[in-house]
C-alpha cells in the first residue's frame, strides 16, 4: 500500500497488550503508519479472539504467536524489542516483571525504547494491585457520579473507560516519540486508567472545592443553556436532542415550532429565564417534536440553525450516512468472504493518504515475517521453536 | 502553539500539549473565551476569571487578547503564526477564514505550520455545516443509550448524556493525539499539515466494540429491560457486572469468571440459592442476571461500600466503591501518586486541579507551571515583543 507519507512510518511497535484498551491504542498507531506487531499465545489467547470487536481492535497489525512464559520465547521477545521503537503492555501490575520484561531489562536490549505500561490504578501507590475492569473503574473514579437522572440510581456507564484510555495511550506514545526525536532519550510511561477518567472531571472537582458540594446530577439538562434535552418524536423510544445556546437559536426555534408567543414572552428572553421555566418550554417543544420522525425533526431544526440530532442506538449509528460519506466507515474485504464496513480514525490529514486500514490478523499469521525476515532465524530454527512451544 | 479555541475541545487539546512541555499562547477575543462564562463558579456567581472549567482547561498557558477582525489584531496574529509550530481552533466553520486568516493564508506565512481544526462533524460529509453541542453529539453517537442502560419504560425514561462535557473532551483528546502525530511527521519530514477532527467520529470511535458488532449484523442491545433477558440468552448483553446497593451508597462488582464467582460466593457466606441451576454456570448467570442481581442486592444492602470493595479486592475480584469527587479528593492512593496539583490563581485563589494519568521516567511533565491566564494577561510581554511583518 502506497502510504509513504503517514506520520508514523518507520516506527515499529511491539504490542504485548490484550482485551480493549491496549489493542485500541496500537490500532491508532497502526492506522497512522506504524508497523504494529501483536504478540500473543495460544496458551492464553486474547479474550476478544473470535469476537467481532477483535476485528476492529486489531486492524492493520501483524500477529505472531509467542509464548513469553517459555525461556526461549522470552529470548525471542527480547530480540524483537531490540529492533523496535515502542512496546505497549496492559497486564495487571507485576505481571510484566514476573515475565522478565521490566523496563531496565527491556532497555538493556534497546536503550531508546519507549515502554508504555497501562494498568487499572497505575504502577505505584497503595492500591496499585487492585484488580480492575474498565467498566468498574468508571464508578471508582467518580466518572459515573456526575451523570444520571436527578435522584436516580447511579448510571450503568456503558463501555467508556477502555476506548478513552486507548486513545490517550496513543497520545502519550506520540508525545514520547516526539521527545525521543529531539533528545534521543527513550521513556518508561506509567499510565493509570483510573486517573485518565478522574482527569476528565475538572468541572466537578473544582465545583466541590469552590462550593463544598458534590455537583448536582442534571440528566440531559445543562447548568447554563436551556432549553436543553431530548424530546419525544413519532414512534416508540424515538427522541431528538435539542440544545439552545443563545437568543438567536431560541428565536429560530420558536418560529419553527410556530410558537411566536414564546419568542416574545419576556420571561423567556434570557438564558436565566429559559432555565427557570424549562419545564414549561419542554412541554411546548415536545408538542411539536412528537409530530415528526427523529431524523425529520433534525433536518427541520438544522435548517433553522438549531443544534440538534437524533438519539441513536449503536445499530442506527452504524447506519449513519454521515459516517460513510465522511469516509469514517469503509468497506473492508474480510477472510470470511464478506465485505464489512469497519471503522477508520476520527481525523484526516489534508493531502495525506490514509489511514492505513487492513483486516485484523489471526494468531501466528505473521510468524514467517517476524521470525525469519525480521529476526533472521532459519526455517529449521523456527520449526524447532514451534515444536518446543516457544513459538506457540 | 497558538490556542485559538473556545470552550472545551481545542483548549483541552492545547492543555494536553502544554503538559507535555509546549509553550502555548492562548489567543482570546476581547470578550474572552466562552468557557469563562461556563461554570462552576464560587457561589454560582459568574465571573470571567473564576470559571472552574476555564481555569482547569487553561493551566500552563500564556494568554493574549486580540480582535482578529481589526487590522492590528490580524497583523499581530500573523506575527504569532510566523513563529509558531501549531495552531488549534474549534470554530464554527470558516471563522478564521472570515477574517482572512484561514489555513491557506497562514500556510503562506509559515509553510511548516500544523493547523488543527476540531468541529462537531469535521469538514466532510452531509452534516459538515450542522450545529451540534456536547448533548447532541452524545445522543447521535449512541453513548446516551449505553450510559443509562436498560430501563423499565423507555418511552418515559429517555437516554441521557454523561455529565462534564465528555464529548468535547473526547474531541480534544483526539485533536491532541492527531496533532502530536502531525508534529512527529514534521520532525521527520519537515512537512506541515492541516489536521481535521470530527468530534462526532471521535465519539463514535469510542463505540468501537459496538460498531464492529454491527458490522457483523449483531443487533443493538435493547433499552427495554423486559427484552434484556431475551437478548441475554442470545449472548448480546454482558450483565455479569454492575452495581449493588449498600448501606452508604453503591459498590461496583464483576465476578464474571467462574473462579471469581466461587470466591465471591465465599464472601457472601455461600448462600443456598447459589446451587440453583439458574446460577451455577457463567452462561446461566448471564441469562438470569436480573433475578441474580436482586439476590446479590439483598445481601449487599447490609454492608458499607468500602467494606465490600475491600473484601472483593482481597479475593482478587474486580470490586470498587462507587465514588464521588469528594472521595477522590480524599483518596490516599491518588495522594501518594501526587495526582492532584495545587495552583494559586490571583483571582480564584488556591485550588487543586486534576493532573495527568501518566508519568514519564525521563521527562518532567509541566503540570503546574502557571495558573490559567487572566484575560489579556500577557498582551504586553508577548505582543510588544513581536517581530511585526
Amino acid at each position: 500500500m502506497a502510504m509513504n507519507d503517514l506520520p508514523l512510518n518507520g516506527i515499529r511497535v511491539v504490542d504485548l497488550s490484550w482485551i480493549i484498551a491496549g489493542p485500541t491504542s496500537t490500532r491508532f498507531l497502526a492506522g497512522m503508519g506504524a508497523e504494529v506487531i501483536k504478540v500473543g499465545s495460544a496458551r492464553r489467547p486474547d479474550p476478544s479472539t473470535g469476537s467481532p470487536p477483535f476485528q476492529a481492535y486489531n486492524q492493520s497489525k501483524s500477529y505472531c504467536s509467542l509464548n513469553i512464559s517459555d525461556p526461549k520465547g522470552l529470548e525471542l521477545v527480547k530480540q524483537l524489542l531490540a529492533i523496535s521503537d515502542v512496546v505497549i503492555e496492559n497486564f495487571a501490575v507485576g505481571v510484566i516483571e514476573r515475565l522478565g520484561l521490566r523496563y531496565d531489562v527491556v532497555r538493556a536490549h534497546r536503550p531508546d525504547i519507549i515502554m508504555v505500561s497501562s494498568s487499572g490504578t497505575g504502577h505505584t501507590g497503595p492500591d496499585k494491585d487492585y484488580v480492575a475492569y474498565g467498566s468498574l473503574l468508571q464508578h471508582y473514579t467518580g466518572w459515573n457520579s456526575i451523570s444520571g437522572n436527578p435522584q436516580g440510581e447511579p448510571v450503568a456507564g456503558g463501555l467508556w473507560a477502555d476506548p478513552w484510555v486507548g486513545m490517550e495511550l496513543a497520545m502519550v506514545t506520540a508525545a514520547a516519540l516526539n521527545n525521543r526525536a529531539i533528545t534521543g532519550q527513550g521513556q518508561y510511561v506509567d499510565f493509570s486508567m483510573a486517573e485518565a477518567l478522574s482527569a476528565a472531571l475538572p468541572g466537578a472537582i473544582l465545583d466541590y472545592q469552590m462550593n463544598d458540594r458534590v455537583p448536582e446530577i442534571m440528566g440531559n439538562r445543562d447548568a447554563l443553556y436551556a432549553p436543553h434535552g431530548v424530546y419525544h418524536c413519532a414512534g416508540s423510544d424515538r427522541w431528538v436532542a435539542i440544545a439552545i445556546t443563545n437568543d438567536g437559536e431560541w428565536n429560530s426555534l420558536c418560529h419553527l415550532i410556530q410558537r411566536p408567543d414564546l419568542g416574545v414572552d419576556p420571561r423567556f428572553a434570557s438564558l436565566e429565564g429559559r432555565r427557570k421555566y424549562q419545564d414549561d418550554l419542554d412541554t411546548a417543544i415536545s408538542q411539536w417534536t412528537i409530530q415528526y420522525e427523529d431524523y425529520e425533526a433534525m433536518r427541520l431544526l438544522q435548517d433553522a440553525g438549531v443544534p440538534s440530532g437524533p438519539s441513536l442506538d449503536i445499530g442506527r449509528v452504524f447506519d449513519e450516512s454521515q459516517l460513510r460519506d465522511s469516509g469514517y466507515l469503509k468497506p473492508l474485504q474480510m477472510r470470511d468472504g464478506e465485505l464489512r464496513d469497519l471503522p477508520g480514525l476520527p481525523w484526516r490529514f489534508d493531502g495525506v493518504e490514509g489511514p492505513n486500514l487492513t483486516e485484523a490478523p489471526v494468531l501466528g499469521q505473521h510468524n514467517e515475517y517476524v521470525y525469519q525476515e525480521l529476526l533472521g532465524l532459519s526455517l529449521d530454527e523456527t520449526n524447532r521453536l514451534v515444536e518446543e512451544r516457544a513459538i506457540y | 502553539m497558538l490556542d485559538v479555541g473556545q470552550g472545551i475541545s481545542a483548549p483541552y487539546c492545547a492543555k494536553i500539549l502544554a503538559h507535555m512541555g509546549a509553550e502555548v499562547i492562548k489567543v482570546e477575543p476581547p470578550e474572552g473565551d466562552e468557557a469563562r462564562r461556563i461554570g462552576p463558579f464560587p457561589g454560582d456567581t459568574p465571573h470571567p476569571e473564576k470559571s472552574g472549567l476555564f481555569l482547569a482547561l487553561n493551566i500552563n498557558k500564556y494568554g493574549v487578547s486580540l480582535d482578529l477582525a481589526s487590522d492590528d489584531g490580524a497583523k499581530a496574529f500573523k506575527s504569532l503564526v510566523a513563529c509558531a509550530d501549531i495552531v488549534v481552533e474549534n470554530p464554527p466553520p470558516d471563522t478564521l477564514e472570515a477574517h482572512g486568516l484561514g489555513y491557506g493564508t497562514l500556510r503562506g506565512i509559515n509553510p511548516g505550520l500544523i493547523f488543527t481544526s476540531v468541529t462537531p462533524f469535521g469538514n466532510r460529509g452531509p452534516y459538515k455545516d450542522f450545529k451540534a453541542t456536547d448533548l447532541v453529539i452524545h445522543h447521535m453517537s449512541g453513548h446516551a443509550q449505553g450510559l443509562l442502560g436498560a430501563v423499565e419504560d423507555p418511552d418515559n425514561n429517555p437516554p441521557i448524556r454523561a455529565g462534564g462535557h465528555q464529548a468535547e473532551l473526547v474531541g480534544g483528546m483526539a485533536s491532541a493525539t492527531a496533532t502530536l502525530m502531525a508534529l512527529y511527521r514534521k520532525r521527520m519530514t519537515g512537512k506541515g499539515s492541516r489536521v481535521d477532527i470530527s468530534s462526532f467520529e471521535a465519539m463514535v470511535n469510542q463505540h468501537i466494540s459496538g460498531l464492529a458488532s454491527s458490522a457483523y449484523g449483531r443487533p443493538a442491545p435493547p433499552r427495554d429491560l423486559a427484552k434484556v433477558q431475551e437478548a441475554a440468552s442470545g449472548g448480546n448483553v454482558s450483565a455479569i457486572g454492575g452495581i449493588l446497593p449498600c448501606k452508604d451508597g453503591y459498590v461496583a462488582v464483576s465476578p464474571r469468571e467462574d473462579v471469581q464467582w466461587e470466591r465471591w460466593l465465599g464472601i457472601m457466606g455461600n448462600p443456598e440459592w447459589a446451587t440453583d441451576d439458574r446460577y451455577t454456570t457463567r452462561d446461566a448467570r448471564q441469562r438470569n442476571s436480573p433475578s441474580l442481581w436482586k439476590l446479590l442486592s439483598e445481601w449487599s444492602s447490609n454492608y458499607s461500600k468500602h467494606e465490600i470493595a475491600q473484601w472483593g479486592q482481597e479475593q482478587r475480584i474486580p470490586c470498587f466503591a462507587v465514588n464521588t469527587v469528594l472521595d477522590l479528593l480524599h483518596d490516599e492512593h491518588l495522594a501518594q501518586r501526587k495526582f492532584f496539583v495545587e495552583l494559586n490563581h490571583p483571582e480564584a485563589g488556591t485550588l487543586k486541579y486534576p493532573g495527568a494519568a501518566y508519568r514519564f521516567s525521563h521527562a518532567e511533565l509541566s503540570l503546574a507551571a502557571r495558573p490559567a491566564p487572566l484575560l489579556g494577561e500577557h498582551n504586553r510581554s508577548i505582543l510588544e515583543n513581536l517581530a511585526w511583518p
